[in-house]
């Protein structure tokens, strides 16, 4: 091994922590922009959402600055607590007094005004599971009955995030899953064998909640019912057409009026592309881009296998929201509530995503291309 | 190892993928979509308060102002951008005298965001509201519509609606010069319409709408309807109508229907009434003219005599004295009795002068329909005139075809025919003024508010109807009847009045209706360069009917006025 490279190994991926801060404090300014008029409207403080998230990056710096330095191998040990608080959590979404209703979703549990997303917890579970059992057991990864614990695993996380409902992070989760098990080293058959029945069950999602249909179809030509389900993908694009190539300046966006729903947490991104055009949104995800480059380069040198898959799988939930928040707002996809990581408005996720990134620079601290 | 490396590079290459994916679409979004998008956006953006054109003036050929407007506004509320609603309702139902339940209830219980609380609002009243300085209370400019002379020129001016939309009459016909092209202001707004702190206000002015200027004389006007007022009040009619027109140029100088209404107080309320008050009965309804169609008949044989047809009567041919006609069996008699020598061999001069129908009988016989359907189509009896008013009747002429010749010979003095008196006067202009026949008009320039002319409306000739020589003729035949004949209540001392009276029976269901008439007087002066022709139907006058005493007295004063208004020196 080159010097050099011990010597960085030493010292940690310190410009992925500065690029994450910097990700973070970007949010808040846009969290203020989005937000300010219709927090002011709403709850007579145009600083509502911004304080909220405040708390919630301080908080995840912290926690995130204690990931850094806490060894990402002990976490292993953490796997079947992580995993048994993720699917309590999960089902005590359902118990009425604790779990919290929203816009007809039982997303959140909350005791006072503390209240938390667990499906932002079930994420990391799934990682840590799947990473804590191949790296246990490599070899299982070659056969159908070796990946079954971690498919169960996904599946029964699944099944509890569709049921509240929230497609959206349910996709996000399934694709995760998948990934975790074709980076673990997945034959090709049995990822295609699963497909079909993937398949089977998102039609069967379709057929039993009608709304998900209109909404399918409701991307495809939103003019058609611009009041309705085509709404906010229609004020969504308004706002990025509005943007065009420089934007119409910080703090000028015109659609966060009220007249697009959700401008601070899941279409902060409209309101960010109306305000800094496309060449601005480049550079945005130039940014977002960086973290995921990063995090797929501390994967690869990861000493471990338990830190590859730990390291590929938070740097691949990361990405995979950040890309399928990017195609709601723009239109290419069927508009689901998703949040983008790091930016968008909400407490539960910007706390988890910073520990995740420390857990990122820890194996990137202790990284080696030993395997 | 290798298999782990693998699939790292895979997925690296398919997130790597995904986020071109990603920049495509955004460029696609952003850039190439960018400006129609935005372009829909704005729509949502702003709210927009309307600045309404100020309508364009009606004046008569003088300038005198016979439409105008006043300084109104429009009052509307903004709902959500209103901070004290008790306030501003108590302010509102007693500034604008409105009941402060109704105010609120307007307010409140209404889905719209934006409420028009009232119009036509005056200048003082606004100003006070302004005094307040609420918020949410938006003002605009809005038509109220004011005609200074009130119940004078009504069925020909028409009205217009209370948003200042032209319903009838010039008002309607005109109404895209004269309504102009509203503005409107952009006010930058959220989604319910709150305006935004330091928003943009932008303002596109209104285009103010073109002023009319008529053929009308103010002055002329005001003798027609107080003589119109006098007849309907002496004759006890069912309406008084009057039109002067100039027989050189087809202008209007004067065109009056009684009864009307004053149109700064429209019966808006009564409907049918309305209608029936502001129809122009001279240019929308038809009649059976009686005598004085027989100009037309005088002129056609005239004119068939000057051509050397041997069907025409010369002037001096002396017809047969007896009351009666015999046509395909049927008897068709004078209204005179012709007994004591009455009506005994009259030339055609004579015959005009005593309106004996026996007479026009044999011209028409003589002439055959043919021959006399030329000159009725000439004279465009049975098509609209072409005048610049909405509704234009076309009167009723049997077809050619199904002419019977009894019809014919009731069609020579006025009976089984139908016109409107426009139609009469602009016929009988055009068989003395030379020949020629000109299209009538109310509107002779059109003319924006620096005084800068849009469009000028000429004389409009439809050609010759009969020669020079013939009209000269027939014209001073007219002259007699005014003179020595029927006419005599309209003769001037000195001033070649000349004219043609007539009387016609009504039918009602198909049957004469008795005591019922329809009197009339068509008459211009001089004779020999008439420059003003008007005609006078009273219909259903009580007492007496004849157009001779009924209708031509009217003339008489109304030539008499314009005499002296315009101090017509004695012709030579």
């Amino acid at each position: 091994m080159k010097l050099s490279r011990g010597g960085e190994r030493e010292r940690g991926d310190i410009l992925l922590i500065v690029a994450v801060i910097i990700l973070a404090v970007l949010g808040v300014v846009f969290i203020y922009s989005a937000s300010n008029y219709s927090a002011s409207a709403t709850y007579g403080d145009a600083f509502y959402f911004v304080k909220k998230q405040a708390i919630g990056i301080a908080i995840g710096i912290a926690v995130m600055i204690f990931m850094c330095f806490f060894d990402y191998r002990k976490l292993a040990k953490f796997t079947i607590p992580v995993s048994i608080a993720s699917f309590v959590l999960l089902v005590l979404v359902f118990i009425p007094g604790i779990g919290v209703e929203n816009y007809g979703a039982k997303r959140w549990v909350g005791v006072g005004s503390v209240t938390l997303q667990p499906s932002e917890i079930s994420k990391f579970a799934l990682i840590l599971f799947a990473a804590s059992y191949f790296s246990a057991h490599p070899d299982r990864s070659k056969t159908f009955l070796g990946i079954l614990p971690v498919l169960l695993f996904g599946l029964a996380t699944c099944l509890l995030i569709i049921l509240e409902p929230n497609m959206s992070i349910t996709v996000c989760v399934a694709t995760l899953m998948m990934t975790m098990l074709f980076a673990a080293g997945m034959r090709i058959k049995h990822a295609v064998l699963m497909l079909i029945p993937a398949i089977g069950a998102g039609v069967l999602l379709i057929l039993m909640e009608p709304y998900r249909l209109s909404r399918l179809t409701a991307f495809l030509n939103p003019w058609s019912n611009p009041k309705g389900e085509g709404y906010q993908l229609l004020q969504s694009l308004y706002a990025l057409g509005s943007g065009g190539w420089f934007g119409v300046g910080l703090f000028n966006s015109r659609q966060k009026y009220a007249f697009l729903p959700f401008a601070e947490s899941d279409f902060i991104l409209s309101v960010i592309g109306e305000e800094i055009g496309f060449i601005g949104l480049l550079m945005f995800f130039a940014l977002i881009g960086f973290i995921v480059y990063r995090g797929m380069r501390a994967a690869s040198r990861a000493k471990d296998l338990f830190g590859f898959l730990l390291a590929l799988g938070i740097t691949m939930i990361f990405g995979i929201q950040a890309v399928i928040n990017a195609l709601v707002v723009t239109g290419s996809i069927p508009p689901t509530g998703l949040p983008l990581p790091l930016v968008s408005s909400g407490n539960t996720a910007i706390i988890i995503f910073m520990a995740e990134m420390g857990v990122i620079f820890n194996i990137s601290k202790n990284g080696a291309l030993t395997f | 190892m290798t298999v782990l490396r693998k699939r790292l590079f895979a997925i690296t290459i398919a997130v790597a993928f995904l986020f071109l994916f990603v920049f495509g679409r955004l460029f696609y979004v952003q850039v190439i979509w960018g400006e129609d998008l935005q372009e829909k956006a704005i729509d949502q953006w702003t709210r927009e308060i309307p600045v309404i054109a100020a309508r364009g003036k009606i004046t008569d050929v003088n300038g005198v102002v016979l439409a105008g407007n006043a300084d109104t506004y429009t009052v509307f509320v903004r709902k959500r951008a209103v901070e004290d609603m008790d306030k501003l309702c108590a302010a509102l139902s007693e500034t604008l005298d409105m009941e402060y339940d109704y105010v609120y209830k307007r307010l409140n219980s209404t889905v719209s965001s934006e409420v028009t609380v009232k119009k036509q609002v005056t200048k003082d009243k606004i100003n006070k509201l302004l005094e307040y300085n609420f918020s949410g209370v938006y003002y605009s400019r809005d038509n109220s519509r004011i005609y200074p002379y009130n119940e004078f020129l009504t069925s020909v001016l028409g009205f217009t609606s209370t948003d200042g939309k032209g319903q009838s009459g010039l008002e309607l016909y005109y109404d895209k010069y004269l309504s102009g092209i509203d503005g409107e202001i952009l006010y930058e707004t959220d989604i319910v319409g709150v305006e935004i702190d330091g928003g943009k206000a932008t303002y596109i002015p209104a285009t103010d709408g073109l002023n009319l200027k008529l053929t009308i004389d103010y002055e002329i006007q005001s003798l027609c309807e107080a003589a119109m007022d006098e007849a309907m009040e002496v004759h006890k009619a069912k309406s008084a109508q009057m039109l002067v027109i100039d027989p050189n140029t087809g202008a209007i100088r004067a065109m009056c229907c009684k009864p009307s209404y004053n149109l700064n107080d429209i019966p808006r309320d009564d409907i049918s009434l309305l209608h029936a008050l502001s129809r122009n009965g001279l240019v929308c309804d038809i009649y059976e003219p009686g005598s004085t169609f027989k100009v037309l008949t005088a002129a056609a044989n005239i004119q068939e005599y000057l051509n050397g047809n041997k069907a025409a009567f010369s002037p001096q041919h002396i017809f047969s004295s007896s009351r009666y006609r015999y046509v395909d069996g049927q008897k068709v008699k004078c209204w005179s009795t012709h007994e004591k020598g009455k009506h005994a061999a009259l030339n055609l001069a004579g015959a005009l002068n005593n309106s004996c129908n026996p007479i026009f009988v044999d011209i028409a016989m003589s002439l055959g329909k043919e021959t006399m359907y030329k000159y009725i189509e000439a004279f465009n009896y049975g098509s609209v005139t072409g005048i610049d008013f909405s509704g234009e009747a076309q009167g009723m002429v049997l077809p050619v075809s199904a002419v019977q010749n009894v019809d014919l010979a009731r069609i020579a003095f006025g009976q089984t025919i139908a016109v409107t008196g426009l139609q009469l006067a602009a016929a009988t202009a055009a068989a003395i003024n030379g020949g020629i026949y000109y299209t009538p008009h109310l509107v002779s320039e059109i003319y924006d508010g620096n005084g800068i002319i849009a469009e000028e409306i000429q004389p409009q000739s439809k050609g010759r109807v009969i020669s020079e020589e013939a009209s000269t003729i027939l014209s001073s035949m007219l002259e007699s009847v005014v003179r020595d004949g029927s006419g005599k209540q309209a003769y001037i001392e000195g001033y070649r009045v000349a004219g043609k009276t007539g009387t016609a029976q009504k039918y009602e269901n198909g049957i004469i209706a008795a005591g019922k008439y329809v009197s009339s007087f068509v008459g211009y002066f001089p004779a020999n360069d008439p420059q003003y022709l008007a005609l006078v139907v009273i219909d259903e006058p009580e007492g007496q009917y004849y157009g001779s005493t009924v209708a031509a007295p009217f003339a008489k004063s109304v030539f008499e006025g314009i005499i002296d208004l315009k101090n017509i020196p004695l012709p030579e």
